[in-house]
């Protein structure tokens, strides 16, 4: 009976959109089944937890207000006084970092398997801007409970974006919302989080996700160099699809334990005239370039050192966006040793200034 | 022969692949209760709908006797609403500015009296007596449809 | 017969100098001729005038001339020379200068010594910054200055009896401003002018009428050259100040002990309440002295009437007692009303312990364990009320508190909370009334409360393990469903091969 169903539904969208052509298409999907396999699981995981961020933010969008003198209060309300308020908005701080810790998992292996070369470049580059994208949303979002943490945060962050050259001042102005955070940032913060990046960001998932449909899973060159014999892939659909469903089941629960357990917390209402908390550092995904910062001496030859310090991480940034351009110039096949040692190093340096930013707090 | 044995297995195999996507599904269905179980409890608005109380309807303008006075929870603090001998409506902080205990109208006075120190405020909440330091708050009335609201004066 | 004129002259010239020069050298070391008493002395009709009233002048006794003042040239007799304004001579100084005159040498420190005084010289620096020299009706005549209290011509020592500014004198001095309502008018409508006759039915005043110097006068509290505005926070009689003012007398215990009385009270009031928040807290509502003894008619309230001092601020309580069995029965054994509980310089903070019939209470200083007494009973009724209320509120703060741990918001029931403090404020309050009835209706409100806060604080906790309840249902079905995937996925794939 059920087949029946199946079968007549399958036919009616058929009639009207050919789905032939795409079924078979999507049948044979295939994921390179070996030891680095798991890696392909960090792009779903990132998926899920977007898709989670998007409905729990629909939710607490139910409840939050986003004016200076409301938004602490409804957070409070949504906290204390609505039916598991406390588990959407608990789930929704930490899906946020997961989400970002996912993602910069997901870049790294995609990094360090080659999957950006010729011809996924394009996805390469929609990854990096949806990057940005994430931590924008990390950035614009810590502000929204307008407790004392997220005040001060912001306060510092946009100061750094003020030591810019050039465009310092006017970028500090227009995120600010004015001179200084004020109910002004808090509406164009929350503005950003809700519509214009989420905007974007759809905009840029769609076209990295139809980019990885259209070309397919990439199959890295240890994998590829193996004997027919021993060469296992997995399709896609239906087989690597439960095996995400698994993975994803797990990933929820974890949020609600992590939800249960560790509720996120509230600080007291951000206050412009108290002084800034001791040891003011900004969330994780940041704090690998705060520390870094403060060890740069404060004056290197003519310029400022922060600016200095600025600057190299932009042009670290760059570099590192460029890396299909960099790496076009192995030759096809070849291992590219630089770029692993270059790749390695990052990864070193980001995790050990965020330990340091931790322990010199 | 061996053909039965196929069949057989077959069968055995398609009833435990069976009993396997009945309980998936089974499962399934549970957990798409579980998580839309909170979600539907989460939209249902809560008994307080509103985060800041910025007024309270006290009730009809028939309600309170001319010359009296009474305390009402405004949020978190205590607001004391006064109808005037001229059917007037005022309403002021019920905190006292000496030391913060719950102020009190005394139609025999004529006057809000803090029965702690003997603090005395004018009927605009003006400390004219006692120990008091400062006046009181001043809260806004609205009267519409012969329905009396207290709310924070703006600013 | 010329030449023996000439010597009569000469020699009776020069016996008088030698005399006269005896005369001053016996009084000071400095000779003076002041022929400006003689002339004027003749000139007078009364003993009232200023030549005879300077011989009583202690400046006179010092060897001052008229000179020394008013200028001009004493040892002169002819009037012009005397009076020579080249010489120095201002006449009669004006009141907006008259002052200049005597500071000449009273603000000079090296001149008064010269005379062999050991008097302060810093009268006028004090005077200048004080309200009788600050204010003025043209701008530039002041209300007081130095003739103004200690007069002219006959200036006195001021420990003389006959000084103008002697202790015994001194409410005379200023009521003949003070008292007087037009004067006082023109400088400040608001001012008094009753604290002479105030004064006169203190105790400080009798005793002073009688001529003891040993006793407040207007001097000793509002100060003599210095005189500030009561407003102004350095003057003495600031609110802030009038305790330590008072205990320069009250705490030395010899000068009490002549009186029989106690030297205490300053300790005392510093470790009560009213102490406290004046000197601590600065709260210039709080009593000092003055507010509950009165300042310039000074006496310490009398029994009957300690109530109704004690309730210009604690206007309930006395109402209260007032209508209470108490109020009569304390005034009958002479007992001082709010004083007999809670004592007076040193009314420290109550706590329950003074209701009740226990060690630290008064009821039972009273009342008696017998039949007839039934106020005992009702006592400890009170008591047994207040105190089960108190841990009733503490065991809903304990629920409350472990609830808000857990991290769930009783934000409510703490509010609900801070009503409780209220109920037993006015519980509190109501025993003054003595009536177990009453007593009763007021702290009813307050079991209510804390039954209801109690409740919120157990479903804060219940819905506290509802969540990790309902965590572990989801997580049950989760990993339910993730072996389950699991055993298809393993199927799929080994199909698959």
């Amino acid at each position: 009976m059920k087949e029946k169903y199946n079968t007549k539904l399958y036919n009616w969208l058929d009639e009207r959109f050919h789905l032939d052509s795409l079924v078979s298409f999507l049948k044979h999907k295939s994921v390179p089944d070996y030891r680095n396999t798991i890696w392909y699981y960090f792009g779903g995981i990132s998926l899920l937890l977007f898709i989670v961020q998007v409905t729990t933010g629909i939710l607490l969008i139910m409840y939050y207000k986003g004016s200076e003198d409301l938004a602490y209060e409804s957070i409070q309300f949504i906290n204390a006084k609505v039916s598991f308020g406390w588990l959407i908005r608990s789930i929704h701080s930490w899906s946020a970092n997961l989400m970002i810790l996912s993602v910069f998992i997901h870049m790294f292996s995609v990094y360090f398997l080659k999957a950006f070369r010729k011809p996924r470049e394009l996805t390469w580059y929609t990854g990096i801007f949806l990057l940005f994208l994430c931590m924008g949303f990390g950035f614009s979002g810590y502000l929204l409970p307008w407790d004392e943490l997220a005040f001060f945060a912001t306060k510092v962050g946009t100061d750094i974006a003020g030591q810019l050259p050039f465009v310092g001042e006017f970028l500090l102005k227009l995120l600010r919302g004015g001179d200084d955070v004020t109910g002004a940032t808090l509406s164009r913060f929350f503005g950003l989080h809700v519509a214009i990046l989420p905007g974007i960001f759809i905009v840029l998932l769609s076209f990295h996700l139809i980019f990885i449909q259209r070309q397919g899973m990439s199959e890295p060159e240890e994998w590829k160099n193996k004997p027919e014999s021993e060469k296992k892939s997995i399709p896609f659909f239906p087989n690597f699809a439960l095996h995400d469903l698994l993975i994803w089941l797990i990933v929820i629960n974890i949020l609600a334990i992590l939800a249960t357990f560790f509720p996120w917390e509230l600080g007291s209402k951000a206050n412009a005239f108290s002084s800034a908390p001791v040891g003011i550092k900004p969330e994780w995904y940041f704090l690998f370039m705060f520390q870094a910062l403060k060890f740069i001496p404060a004056k290197i030859w003519i310029f400022e050192g922060e600016v200095v310090g600025i600057l190299t991480f932009g042009l670290a940034g760059l570099l590192w966006i460029l890396v299909p351009f960099w790496d076009s110039k192995t030759p096809k096949g070849k291992r590219n040793k630089i770029l692993n040692y270059v790749g390695l190093f990052v990864l070193a340096f980001i995790i050990i200034f965020t330990i340091l930013g931790y322990l010199l707090a | 022969m061996t053909d039965n044995l196929e069949n057989q297995e077959k069968k055995v195999e398609k009833t435990r692949r069976d009993f396997l996507n009945i309980l998936l599904s089974g499962g399934f269905i549970a957990w798409i209760a579980a998580v839309s179980y909170p979600i539907f409890r989460y939209l249902k608005p809560p008994k307080i709908e509103v985060v800041k109380v910025n007024s309270v309807k006290i009730g009809k303008v028939s309600d309170m006797q001319k010359d009296t006075g009474k305390i009402i929870k405004f949020g978190n603090y205590p607001v004391i609403v006064l109808r005037l001998a001229n059917g007037n409506y005022r309403a002021f902080s019920a905190t006292c500015t000496h030391l913060g205990c719950i102020v009190q109208y005394r139609k025999d006075y004529g006057q809000i009296y803090c029965a702690c120190h003997n603090g005395r405020y004018d009927l605009h909440g003006r400390n004219v007596s006692g120990p008091p330091p400062a006046p009181l708050a001043k809260y806004d009335i609205a009267i519409k449809n012969d329905e009396v609201t207290v709310y924070k004066p703006s600013a | 017969m010329s030449k023996y004129i000439n010597t009569l002259i000469v020699s009776l010239f020069l016996l008088n100098i030698s005399f006269a020069g005896n005369k001053i050298f016996n009084k000071s070391n400095k000779q003076k001729v002041d022929q400006c008493i003689t002339c004027h002395l003749d000139d007078e009709e009364t003993n009232k005038e200023p030549a005879h009233l300077y011989k009583q002048d202690i400046h006179f006794e010092k060897g001052i001339t008229c000179a020394g003042c008013h200028g001009g040239d004493a040892t002169k007799d002819d009037m012009d020379e005397a009076m020579d304004k080249n010489k120095g001579y201002i006449g009669i100084p004006n009141k907006a200068v008259r002052y200049k005159v005597c500071i000449k040498c009273h603000s000079d420190a090296n001149k008064m010594k010269s005379f062999g005084s050991n008097i302060p010289t810093d009268q006028f620096e004090k005077l200048k910054g004080s309200i009788h020299f600050s204010e003025s009706l043209n701008g530039s005549t002041p209300i007081a200055d130095c003739v103004t209290c200690h007069s002219v011509h006959n200036i006195a020592s001021v420990n003389s009896p006959k000084s103008t500014v002697y202790p015994t004198r001194v409410p005379y001095l200023c009521k003949s401003c003070h008292s007087n309502a037009a004067l006082m008018k023109k400088y400040n409508p608001k001012l008094p002018t009753d604290q002479y006759n105030k004064y006169r039915t203190s105790v400080h005043g009798k005793q002073n009428a009688k001529g003891d110097t040993n006793v407040a006068e207007c001097v000793s509290c509002h100060g003599n050259h210095g005189i500030l505005s009561v407003k102004n926070s350095k003057s003495s009689v600031y609110p802030t100040n009038v305790p330590k003012l008072c205990s320069k007398c009250h705490s030395n215990a010899k000068l009490m002990d002549k009186y029989k009385l106690p030297h205490d009270q300053y300790e005392n009031y510093k470790e009560s309440v009213h102490g406290k928040a004046l000197f601590v807290k600065q709260d210039l509502s709080a009593p000092a002295c003055n507010d509950c003894h009165g300042n310039h008619g000074a006496v310490p309230p009398g029994v009957e009437s300690i109530s109704n001092v004690c309730g210009t601020c604690h206007n309930l309580n006395a109402e209260l007692f007032e209508k209470s069995p108490h109020k009569k029965v304390f005034d009958k054994l002479n007992l001082p009303e709010c004083e007999t509980c809670h004592g007076n310089h040193k009314i420290i903070h109550v706590t329950d312990e003074l209701l009740g019939v226990n060690k630290h209470a008064v009821c039972s200083k009273c009342h008696n364990n017998t039949k007839k007494d039934k106020a005992y009973f009702a006592v400890l009724d009170m008591k047994t009320l207040i105190d089960s209320l108190i841990n009733s509120d503490s065991s809903s703060k304990k629920v409350l508190n472990n609830a808000s741990q857990k991290g769930m918001d009783v934000s409510d029931a703490m509010y609900s909370l801070k009503k409780v403090k209220q109920v037993l404020i006015e519980t509190r309050t109501v025993t003054h009334l003595a009536n177990l009835k009453k007593f009763k209706s007021k702290i009813k409100k307050g079991f209510a409360l804390t039954s209801k806060t109690k409740k919120e604080g157990l479903d804060a906790i219940d819905e506290y393990y509802f969540r990790r309840y309902g965590l572990g249902v989801a997580t049950i079905i989760i990993t339910f469903l993730v072996i389950l995937l699991y055993i298809k996925t393993k199927r799929m794939d080994a199909k698959k091969r």
